[in-house]
């Protein structure tokens, strides 16, 4: 940054470049050809009211709402987990969840609606069987309604529990699509910038504008935080340990490959509604080495100021604890053919804080309301 | 980044050496969009489907190849980052196509930077590695 000062509100055309990447924001959702009932309004009303309806779980006390919380960045606050038992990972945000092509920290589901089958079917989640969503679902007229209207009669009539469920969580898919954030005062930057606006472009706050070229620049945060979604949606080992206790481990993404391709339920199975399974592409080209142990998820930043702890086990209680883990990043812990791009930053107190201001400004502005409908309603369509 | 280029006096010259072989060297002549590496055995001509390769996005490899002598087996398709010392996450599989070339479907770059094509072409002359590199951002 020859010739800049850090505080100076005029970025280089290089910095331009780096920030253009990473908009423009709202993304379009794309419906997912896996799942008919995607951007349907039926199913959409119907994943919503099964999303806060605890008779989901197997003894009817949790729901998906119990730890996707709206207050808490659709996140439940803890390090891990807590379900039947303390579970192994940190429960990840949905915002923008429906950008995603893998789904968990281990990628061990390749769409949204088999990702919404595994807590309903963990017995230290949710704990249902096929058999027992099915009845809920076929138990309540409005569900089974909003069914009928979304997946078609005709299955509605010859479904198999395993269809029953699945349609409860193509469903929950459907809802979970409409979970996306507003702009953020990075994506302000993002527009004044596109648009020229010098005297917009100096609001930005200087310590988070400083903070940017530090994530865009040396920091190379960019590469894997990449993109409008700040995240390359892919997998990664940062030196974060993957020991669970005494003879355990979590092999993160290797588990998460040998799961989605042994998942009846994934893209390439029966349970896909693309004829073509083109939408199985991934899956079908997913490849497993080594490197893949102890790889977990790039989370998306936008929004993360939402959702401490951070890390696949929640082990950093805050957005300064990540920026001092890349600073001091010790590479004795880092994988042998790991990411050679990985280095620690060593940096200052003020350039982590720096850093933490601007993650803050990918915070949005605006949220669309996730609440419970009072009693879902629906009208049968012929 | 600079690409070699056939002497186009040797292309025809060798053309005769060629019959039989179903490709002749012209075919892998620089064309549209395409982007062309010489061999030992071989010249390989290619293009990406679609031809700007996004980050995080499949992507698929035409690839047609012309050999010098001998005819070509096979070719397999790889790639990788060699600053970040780190290849794909996805195996693309290569299929013939009905028009000699060959089609690489399941090919997938995960971060910008610079990615480095690897082409392993099987022929009768023998076996060889051709390696292009692209910048990705």
């Amino acid at each position: 940054m020859a010739g800049v000062a850090a505080d100076d509100s005029a970025f280089s055309s290089a910095e331009k470049q780096a920030i253009a990447r990473h908009g423009p924001w709202p993304q379009p959702v794309l419906r997912d050809p896996s799942n008919r009932g995607s951007g349907n309004a039926d199913a959409i009303a119907l994943g919503r009211a099964l999303f806060f309806d605890a008779r989901l779980s197997v003894k009817g006390d949790m729901a998906c709402a119990t730890c996707h919380q709206p207050a808490r960045g659709l996140a439940d606050g803890r390090d891990r987990a807590q379900g039947r038992e303390r579970l192994d990972r940190n429960t990840p945000g949905l915002w923008n969840v429906g950008l995603a092509h893998w789904f968990g920290w281990d990628g061990a589901a390749d769409s949204l609606w088999s990702f919404a089958l595994r807590p309903i079917l963990n017995s230290l989640e949710l704990g249902a069987t096929p058999a027992h969503v099915a009845k809920v679902l076929g138990g309540d007229p409005a569900y089974a309604c909003l069914r009928r209207n979304a997946f078609g009669k005709a299955a509605a009539t010859k479904a198999s529990d395993d269809q029953m469920m699945v349609d409860a969580a193509k469903a929950l898919a459907a809802f979970m699509e409409t979970l996306n954030s507003g702009k953020s005062p990075f994506d302000e930057l993002h527009d004044v910038l596109a648009r020229g606006d010098a005297a917009a472009v100096a609001q930005y706050p200087a310590d988070a504008r400083r903070g940017l070229r530090i994530f865009a620049g040396r920091g190379n945060c960019a590469v894997c935080h990449f993109g409008p979604n700040f995240s390359n949606g892919e997998f990664h080992e940062i030196g974060i340990p993957y020991l669970l206790g005494a003879g355990r481990v979590d092999a993160g993404r290797q588990g998460g490959i040998k799961a989605v391709r042994a998942d009846k339920f994934n893209l390439l199975g029966a349970f896909s509604d693309d004829a073509s399974r083109a939408s199985g592409s991934r899956t079908r080209h997913v490849t497993e080495n080594h490197a893949n142990f102890g790889q977990f998820k790039v989370p998306s930043l936008r929004n993360v100021e939402l959702t401490a702890p951070y890390m696949h086990n929640g082990k950093l209680a805050t957005l300064r604890d990540v920026v001092h883990h890349y600073s001091e990043l010790s590479e004795d812990r880092l994988h042998q053919d790991g990411e050679a791009l990985l280095k620690p930053l060593r940096l200052t107190d003020a350039e982590a804080d720096d850093l933490v201001a601007f993650l803050r400004t990918l915070t949005s502005r605006q949220f669309p309301a996730v609440a419970p409908p009072l009693k879902p309603t629906c009208e049968p369509r012929k | 980044m600079k690409r070699p280029h056939l002497n186009q006096a040797l292309v025809v010259a060798a053309l005769p050496i060629l019959a039989g072989s179903g490709l002749a060297w012209a075919d892998c002549e620089a064309t549209a969009g395409a982007r062309r590496v010489e061999g030992r055995d071989v010249v390989l001509a290619f293009k990406t489907r679609p031809a700007k390769i996004k980050v995080g996005e499949l992507f698929a490899v035409d690839v047609t190849v012309c050999p010098k002598k001998g005819t070509v087996k096979g070719v397999a398709v790889d790639a990788s980052m060699p600053e970040h010392k780190h290849g794909m996450n996805y195996k693309p599989t290569v299929k013939k196509n009905a028009t000699e070339g060959f089609t690489a479907t399941g090919m997938m770059f995960h971060m910008p930077g610079r990615w480095q094509f690897a082409f392993e072409v099987d022929s009768t002359a023998g076996r060889e590695r051709l390696l292009d590199t692209v910048a990705v951002d």
